[in-house]
């Protein structure tokens, strides 16, 4: 699994970067718009033992938004099952505050937290929060009638045990929601650091635009590639992982 | 028969030639207007105030010239528009011009806005006197890591002998609030755009502010220009002179003292957001920048002023070898 994403994420990059190329060349444009392969490969060379540095801090706030968020989502997301107006009201708002762009909120939110750790984690949890919530709503609040009517009937169900019913019954799906908002909070701790941070992948990228140096960010790119390649690998291990404890085997138990 | 329809032809041609001659001082006369596009550097603000008088006072219309003024912005560089041919004229900043000439890109400058530069430091003088450049020395400062006030700021403590661990440097971004703290003591601004909105909130607050200028301390480094590429310059030679001459009239009325008011009404067509006040002090301070004596010629580029600001650059390493600026400096109208 790891092999094949990473050598799908080099044809991709590759891809993306010989149409640079092509236009570059196509239209005679100087390295100041389009950087040569050899400016690339050196600025590679000079720049990323640092970047790979700034890379994985990012890589580090992200997965702890990511966490952040996952735990936030499930509370709510259980809190929201419990009548249809809770589940009605949270999806409003979560809709709502979706809604404002990240930039808009940014500054506020550095106003009271300052240009730290905390403000990095609380914009990455904030991005990747949502699309999980509302799917942890939909699922945590969606029925599972023919094993729950039984639990019901014999008067066993709980709470606890009607969650679990219903992960373990949406497991796929869940894993899915977990794994696809990785990416979002990667993107997130890099808006923040974008915005208004000092350090990080993000606050790299915003120096190499002031100096117009294309070749740094591209070469920022392919790391956040390859590091976010690595953590959704990691991702999909782990749901591997917990699909094969909890799903019954194809050909049923022996 | 045949004579008629070949007198009937005679007629017919002779009507087509009167008209053609009757109608030719007229198809002369009116040529359509040539289009250009000028990206300017930030936002339609004090500092593009020439720019924006020149197409609402039809400068620009007067020598034949339809101009499409276009925002700039931090994400906006004109002189890659140029070379992607989205745009024919632009502004720039001297580091923009020598880091692109550095890597090959062909732009010549044409003109240039600001003779001192208007990014200055704000600080307040009651709290963190600030009297000769050694009294940095302990100070906390605000710079842009990349940004042209990091290149300033680091050739002005290099002239002084001051080393890097004697000041803390403070990355800083858009919001003010770690210089309304006191967490940072001096803090990057323009001089022109942005002084008169946080000097009066200080004001209003009770404080008395006042500002470091790299320029009175020898730094030099140039700031807006007008900039177009090469090609253009040597293709269409003439459009790029009445393009300047509407340009730098533009600019002439409306920094004359004599306009005041219609300048202000310019920026505030195209800038609501900020208050007739505030443009009010906007537009001396940015007089002062441009036309730094009374008899001064707009648009005059300072060749030493360049020469110091690849100096600076070569020094910092922003760049990796000489560009000789001064053959990229083409005032076409002077």
């Amino acid at each position: 699994m790891l092999y094949r994403r990473l050598y799908q994420f080099f044809i991709i990059y590759f891809l993306g970067l010989a149409s640079l190329m092509a236009i570059k060349y196509g239209l005679q444009l100087s390295d100041y718009v389009i950087p040569g392969p050899s400016e690339i490969a050196q600025t590679g060379l000079r720049v990323s033992g640092r970047y790979l540095l700034n890379v994985l801090n990012t890589l580090a706030v992200a997965i702890l938004g990511h966490i952040l968020a996952i735990v936030l989502a499930t509370v709510i997301g259980i809190i929201g099952r419990l009548t249809a107006w809770i589940s009605s009201f949270i999806r409003v708002a979560a809709y709502n505050i979706q809604a404002y762009p990240i930039v808009a909120v940014a500054p506020i939110i550095f106003i009271l937290l300052g240009d730290g750790l905390s403000s990095r984690l609380l914009i990455a949890a904030m991005i990747c929060y949502f699309p999980l919530l509302l799917s942890f709503i939909g699922i945590f609040s969606e029925p599972v009638p023919e094993i729950e009517h039984f639990f019901e009937a014999t008067r066993r169900m709980n709470w606890q045990l009607q969650i679990k019913i219903r992960a373990f019954e949406n497991i796929r799906k869940l894993i899915t929601v977990v794994v696809g908002s990785a990416t979002l909070a990667m993107v997130g701790t890099i808006v923040a650091e974008f915005i208004a941070a000092d350090a990080g992948i993000g606050y790299s990228i915003r120096i190499a635009l002031y100096q117009s140096d294309l070749a740094k960010i591209l070469v920022a790119l392919f790391l956040i590639g390859i590091c976010t390649s690595l953590y959704l690998v990691l991702l999909e291990w782990i749901g591997y992982r917990i699909r094969r404890r909890w799903e019954i085997p194809e050909g049923g138990l022996k | 028969m045949k004579t008629r329809a070949f007198i009937k032809t005679v007629e017919l041609c002779f009507a087509v030639v009167v008209f053609f001659f009757l109608n030719a001082g007229a198809f002369a006369g009116s040529p359509p207007a040539q289009e250009v596009t000028y990206r300017l550097k930030w936002l339609l603000n004090i500092s593009v105030v020439g720019d924006l008088w020149a197409d609402v006072n039809g400068n620009f219309a007067r020598r034949g010239l339809k101009v499409t003024i276009k925002p700039g912005g931090p994400e906006r560089d004109a002189i890659k528009e140029l070379e992607l041919g989205r745009s024919q004229f632009g502004v720039a900043s001297a580091d923009q011009v020598i880091r692109a000439a550095s890597k090959g890109a062909h732009v010549v400058v044409l003109a240039q806005l600001f003779q001192v530069n208007p990014l200055q430091w704000i600080y307040r003088p009651d709290r963190t006197p600030v009297k000769t450049p050694q009294d940095l020395k302990g100070k906390t400062i605000g710079i842009t890591y990349g940004g042209n006030d990091e290149a300033i700021m680091r050739a002005l403590l290099a002239k002084y002998h001051i080393r890097e661990n004697e000041v803390k440097l403070y990355s800083v971004r858009y919001d003010y609030t770690p210089f309304y703290q006191g967490k940072v003591d001096l803090w990057p601004l323009y001089r022109n755009a942005q002084a008169p909105i946080i000097g009066e909130k200080l004001r209003k607050a009770g404080e008395r502010v006042a500002f470091l200028n790299p320029f009175r301390l020898g730094i030099q480094f140039v700031a807006n220009s007008v900039v177009a590429s090469k090609k253009m310059l040597e293709q269409h030679p003439r459009t790029v002179k009445r393009f300047m001459e509407a340009l730098l009239e533009a600019w002439g009325e409306a920094l004359d003292p004599a306009n005041k008011q219609k300048a202000i009404d310019v920026v505030l067509k195209y800038n609501r957001e900020t208050a007739v006040e505030i443009v009010r002090r906007q537009l001396p301070a940015t007089r002062s920048l441009m036309l730094p004596t009374a008899d001064f010629r707009f648009g005059k580029i300072d060749v030493a002023a360049w020469k110091q600001t690849e100096q600076i650059m070569l020094a910092q390493k922003m760049i990796a070898k000489p560009v000789h600026v001064e053959t990229l400096l083409k005032p076409v109208v002077q």
